[in-house]
């Protein structure tokens, strides 16, 4: 059984089937008291400062043993060369040059069909499992998928979850906390918790697009500011609540790699059924997705504010100056 | 007798007006470090001025901005949001209510567009000053030159690319070597303002773009938006108090 890392999502059912633990070193990044000490000791190895954050603490979490060693090290990594971010190639060689194995997956940039299952099967075969042992394992995993969906549906609908846990349940699908029976059990507690807790009044309903946030106040602090985000649209994305019966199916109803435009479907609709005041885009310094959003300011008929965030840390004043400017604007 | 007070990153701004007629009554732009060091100090509920000590008259209401809602706390004063009062200033100051609002000030850059008086959507800069004064200002030293001077030259500009406030000191200095006029290189530094503004300008655009804080004293950026975008521009009377009277006016 090895410790797989995973720079962003991809078929987890596969790994598990394989018989290893899923790790996201996003999370695992993002969520230690080290964060930042992970971006510096990235960039005392070479890496560029105008290079995305993410990208340097994927580098530190798996690389530095110093930093790895708390949390049991990671084995082998999975990284996404195609559908999420191009600074994952280079991540990948400097991983190899650390001697760390890497094992590529790209998501075709059309969906073809035939060209995911491809890249399933290969990843099949390099960890050692089969398409009867991977179902097996997603029949368990669609009952907890169905479980987070009711999570985002009390935070809109019934008005019981916050965005920040709307966030972190969502977000901890793409390795369900590397133990998918015990984020089950969390998943129970919380979800008797919410049914019966208060309905929250916040009065502006805020969607937020992009990928996850590397501040780490930002839901809390909307909340000071009488707002409350019930729309996380990649972290849905990444719990996938797509009912379908097939795997490849299922990673392709999944928006999140392929072009902006089925983002925006996605996007439209949401706004539409969770009756949205307005989107915050967060975009990451340095990544290529910053160019989309001329794209989505473009097509969505919202008002849209864009923060941008760099490295791990709290809001900075000028993005707290934009927050509150831009709730002002929507009241 | 209200009082507004813009709390900016170079300079603060207070300015005292009548509360029916909106007449300026009083008003004062200080150096922002020394009016922390002189009138400022720290309390647990905030910053507390000292408005004796400014020899202000005697006011109703105090209204503050500046730097982040929650960044400065002024003791007794309401704070609102900043670009709320730099919108509210340019309406007081213009009579006008659709209008896209470009302001450039010691450090920030803002554009806001303005529908039916309200904002509808606004951009601002991140990480990088280099199209304020701040910016200006060292250009103004490199050149030899003042400040107002500098901010007025706008024919036959330079090529510069000034990725940075600071780097574009050394570029500046390259083009000096290669022989340039004043007046050319001057040109040159207005125009690298109005390079990085126009898409912002672009993106928010209306007929009317009012021009203020403190660059708007000068009259190249304005020339060059007029010339370029074919849009008029107008500058109120008082560009660089426009976030205090917005202060000012707010009930």
């Amino acid at each position: 059984m090895a410790r797989i890392g995973i720079t962003t999502t991809v078929p987890v059912e596969i790994i598990l089937a394989a018989g290893h633990t899923p790790v996201d070193l996003n999370n695992i990044f993002i969520t230690s008291p080290d964060a930042g000490r992970m971006v510096e000791t990235a960039e005392e190895a070479g890496y560029p400062r105008n290079i995305c954050g993410w990208i340097k603490g994927l580098y530190a979490v798996v690389v530095n043993k110093e930093l790895n060693a708390g949390f049991g090290g990671i084995d082998k990594v999975i990284a996404v060369t195609q559908g999420d971010c191009s600074n994952t190639h280079a991540l990948m060689e400097t991983y190899e040059l650390a001697g760390v194995e890497t094992i590529p997956f790209a998501y075709p940039f059309d969906r073809d069909y035939d060209l995911l299952k491809l890249q399933m099967e290969k990843l099949m075969d390099v960890l050692g499992t089969d398409w009867a042992a991977v179902n097996a394992v997603k029949k368990q995993l669609d009952k907890l998928r169905l479980q987070v969906a009711e999570i985002d549906r009390l935070t809109w609908q019934a008005n019981t979850v916050n965005g920040f846990n709307n966030h972190l349940y969502q977000v901890s699908c793409s390795d369900f906390n590397s133990d998918a029976g015990v984020f089950a059990q969390d998943v129970d507690r919380f979800l008797t918790v919410a049914g019966n807790a208060c309905e929250y009044a916040e009065e502006l309903r805020l969607g937020y697009i992009g990928v996850p946030p590397i501040f780490t106040d930002l839901y809390p602090y909307l909340e000071t500011m009488g707002a409350r985000v019930v729309f996380n649209e990649v972290q849905r994305q990444f719990a996938m609540p797509f009912a379908t019966a097939d795997l490849v199916e299922q990673y392709r109803l999944y928006t999140y790699p392929y072009g902006v435009f089925g983002r925006i479907k996605d996007i439209e609709a949401e706004i539409e059924r969770r009756n949205l005041d307005g989107i915050i885009h967060y975009v990451q310094s340095f990544c290529f997705r910053q160019i989309e959003d001329m794209i989505l300011r473009q097509k969505l008929a919202v008002p849209i504010l864009t923060i941008e965030g760099d490295n791990p840390g709290r809001l900075d004043a000028r993005t707290r100056l934009r927050l509150d400017s831009f709730l002002e604007m929507l009241r | 007798m209200r009082c507004g007070i813009d709390l900016g990153s170079r300079s603060v701004k207070v300015v005292v007006m009548a509360a029916d007629t909106q007449q300026l009554a009083a008003a004062t732009v200080y150096e922002t470090a020394t009016f922390y060091r002189e009138y400022g100090h720290r309390t647990d509920r905030g910053l507390a001025v000292d408005f004796a000590a400014l020899g202000l008259p005697a006011v109703a209401q105090l209204t503050a901005t500046g730097y982040g809602r929650n960044t400065i706390n002024i003791v007794g004063a309401t704070v609102i949001p900043e670009l709320k009062a730099h919108m509210l200033g340019a309406i007081a100051q213009t009579g006008l209510t659709d209008f896209t609002l470009l302001d450039l000030g010691g450090q920030d850059s803002k554009v806001i567009k303005v529908r039916n008086s309200r904002m509808v959507d606004f951009q601002t800069n991140d990480k990088c000053a280099a199209s304020t004064g701040r910016y200006l200002e060292n250009m103004a030293t490199v050149l030899g030159i003042g400040l107002a001077e500098l901010a007025d030259y706008s024919e036959q500009p330079v090529e510069l690319s000034a990725t940075c406030a600071i780097f574009g000191e050394s570029e500046l200095i390259g083009r000096i070597v290669e022989g340039f006029s004043v007046a050319e290189l001057a040109a040159g530094v207005n125009y690298t303002i109005y390079k990085r503004i126009k898409p912002m300008l672009n993106a928010l655009k209306s007929d009317i773009i009012v021009f203020t804080g403190g660059v708007a004293l000068g009259g190249a950026i304005q020339q060059f938006i007029t010339r370029e975008m074919g849009l008029e521009v107008v500058v109120p009377a008082h560009p660089q108090l426009n976030g205090a009277i917005g202060c000012a006016v707010y009930k």
